[in-house]
């Protein structure tokens, strides 16, 4: 059985008001259900991974207040059909989404959920990461909807981690020893002035390892790493635990309009960050 | 559908308690706007633990959720290289004393300290429900056959938000009352395939009721320096929310033609808010099954709410006592901001404790 992706989205804020990610993943959300023309009701687990959010808010999960404002399955008392949802927090740094990609693919195998939602939205805590120069992330979000596929070579392959053998490069913190009354605006992200090579070459070195694991042919591969930033979308910063939706829109969009891609039939998903953690998975749209 | 392992089981439980002991007398000292109102009497909680603020005693959510994680695998027939995956459900994430942290997962930082070098990790969040979604996860991961054994924990700094709820408050009706309610802990558990009924999970299953879920919202304060849980109580735990559980748990059942009282529960574990909320929940229970209620097993009274430790550290403390009956079936209820319920049915026989 394979898991494809069946629709994504990016969302970023109009800046009437403070960002959210309640409000980007949730746009995110609807744009993907809408590109798939499929219900809200029909999600049966929403997965968010983002890690920065609005007011520093720790309870309850994100994820639900996602699954709020998208709708789905509010109330399992007055509205039982189709079924329950359930929505969760899951958080890995930059590799949140390929997390929910392997989460997900247990999720499809035991018959747990038919469809899934991933959401990948971060924003700064004050509302508009424009005002933190210190805080290197696009207030942006991404979704993914991921639901089985009848074509067995279609959809992601499995998901490996690798973790490097040295202490973190990237961390991000509330100090509330330090934050006074602002801790819902307050963030810091401290980041080691060499992490980008760094990071960098582990996520290659990742690379390789996946590839001669599973024996991948790179001339026919497309990677989708991770992208150091989000312009192509209007967002300002790092697209963080959204990169790989963003990459793949932009590597699916590429693959349609540029002929010199004619060769690249499959995906490889990299990620990579805090921990130091890293992650690969490869993914064959259908029909290639 | 995959079917490469049927069942996963719980395989061994570990714990970390504070040894500070703070009595509810000591706490509503701390509370001055509270008045006369009796806490002990409202929430049934008659002392809870407390971390230690010094940095060397290791009391903070990390240091706690690794004392758990080791306790556990001392129990366990696995050591930390064994295992495949481990996930931290903390809410309250703090580590190096004060830091609240979003990255690296504390699952990352976990995997490391234990030396699970080569273990899947992350974290997930999901208030009180936090490790009853790790267990999720994992039992679905084991059961799909992704991995084989796994570590789920968590550990607590949860009085902090009382200790903000102190300061702040005016009157019992203050949305941080519930925050007089808890207490600090870690928890882990290690889940492994199951080959035999007499230790297994029968099913976990957990839904999300999101139209409730900002009837609880915990954020730093904007008031004093702190983090701070603010909850509308009289509707999150009003008869309708309690009644998710048994409509959605009586559905479950009898879409395989069972039904609550032929599952012959031996011991409910409801989500330790309260006693008068546990109470409140078994009768709610009773009514819409039509049934009693098994043995409902409670620490809330020596340990408050401990958030997302809340049914594995009451399971651990009833084995740990030594007169739990093998092959006895236990039935675990979370109910958590989200609002998130549900059910874990499992027979425990050689859970190491």
């Amino acid at each position: 059985m394979g898991m494809i992706i069946t629709a994504a989205a990016t969302a970023l804020p109009d800046r009437s008001a403070p960002a959210s990610v309640v409000d980007l993943a949730g746009r995110a959300a609807r744009g993907a259900l809408a590109r798939a023309q499929v219900p809200a009701s029909s999600i049966g687990t929403l997965i968010n991974v983002g890690v920065y959010r609005e007011h520093n808010t720790f309870e309850p999960a994100m994820a639900a207040l996602v699954q709020k404002e998208v709708g789905i399955n509010l109330d399992y008392i007055a509205d039982p059909e189709p079924a329950a949802g359930f929505s969760f927090d899951l958080m890995n740094g930059a590799c949140g989404v390929l997390n929910a990609v392997q989460v997900g693919q247990a999720l499809l195998d035991t018959g747990s959920t038919e469809r899934l939602l991933i959401t990948a939205a971060d924003v700064h805590p004050g509302g508009d990461a424009r005002d933190d120069v210190d805080y290197p992330y696009a207030d942006l979000a991404g979704a993914l909807l991921l639901e089985r596929s009848a074509d067995p070579d279609a959809g992601f392959g499995p998901v490996r981690h690798y973790t490097a053998d040295r202490p973190t490069d990237v961390e991000g913190y509330l100090d509330t020893a330090t934050m006074g009354r602002q801790g819902r605006t307050a963030i810091t992200v401290r980041r080691e002035s060499d992490h980008a090579e760094r990071l960098a070459e582990f996520a290659a070195r990742a690379a390789a390892d996946y590839a001669r694991e599973f024996d991948i042919d790179l001339d026919r591969t497309l990677v989708i790493g991770p992208a150091t930033t989000a312009d192509g979308v209007g967002a300002q910063g790092e697209p963080h635990t959204a990169a790989p939706v963003l990459g793949y829109l932009t590597a699916t969009d590429g693959v349609r309009h540029d002929d010199h891609d004619h060769d690249h039939d499959q995906f490889l998903f990299v990620s990579v960050g805090a921990g130091p953690s890293a992650a690969c998975a490869l993914y064959r749209p259908e029909g290639r | 559908m995959s079917t490469a392992t049927a069942h996963s089981r719980i395989e061994a439980l570990g714990l970390c308690l504070p040894a500070t002991v703070q009595t509810t007398p000591q706490l509503a000292a701390l509370v001055p706007g509270l008045g006369d109102v009796d806490i002990e009497k409202i929430t049934g909680i008659t002392e809870r633990r407390v971390y230690d603020p010094e940095p060397d005693a290791g009391e903070d959510s990390f240091g706690m959720a690794l004392a758990a994680a080791r306790d556990a695998l001392r129990s366990s027939r696995y050591e930390a290289a064994d295992l495949d995956i481990v996930i931290s459900a903390s809410i309250t994430r703090f580590k190096d004393g004060s830091r609240f942290t979003f990255e690296p997962s504390f699952a990352a930082m976990l995997a490391g300290e234990l030396g699970a070098r080569s273990a899947i990790h992350f974290d997930v969040s999901n208030a009180c429900a936090g490790m009853m979604t790790g267990v999720w996860l994992l039992d679905r991961m084991i059961r799909s056959g992704a991995v084989r054994r796994g570590l789920v924990v968590s550990g607590e700094q949860a009085t902090r938000v009382a200790q903000t709820a102190a300061r702040e408050m005016t009157d019992s009706y203050d949305p941080q009352f519930a925050s007089l309610s808890v207490g600090d802990s870690a928890a882990a558990v290690v889940l492994d395939v199951s080959v035999d009924a007499a230790d297994r999970i029968h099913y976990i299953e957990l839904m999300t009721c999101s139209e409730y879920s900002h009837l609880c919202m915990g954020m730093p304060s904007d008031r004093t320096p702190g983090i701070s849980l603010y909850t509308d109580n009289k509707k999150m735990h009003n008869r309708d929310r309690l009644k998710l559980w048994p409509r959605f748990h009586e559905d479950f059942l009898a879409k395989r033609g069972r039904t609550f009282a032929a599952e012959e529960f031996d011991h409910i574990i409801q989500h330790q808010v309260g006693t008068r909320f546990i109470d409140y929940a078994n009768q709610t229970a009773e009514a819409e099954f039509g049934t009693p209620m098994p043995d409902s097993l409670s620490v809330v009274e020596r340990y408050g709410n401990t958030a997302t430790t809340s049914h594995f550290l009451t399971l651990c403390e009833h084995l740990r006592a030594g007169d739990a009956r093998p092959g006895a079936t236990y039935l675990l209820v979370p109910a958590a901001s989200g609002v998130v319920t549900g059910a874990l049915s499992a027979t425990l026989t050689n859970v190491g404790v």
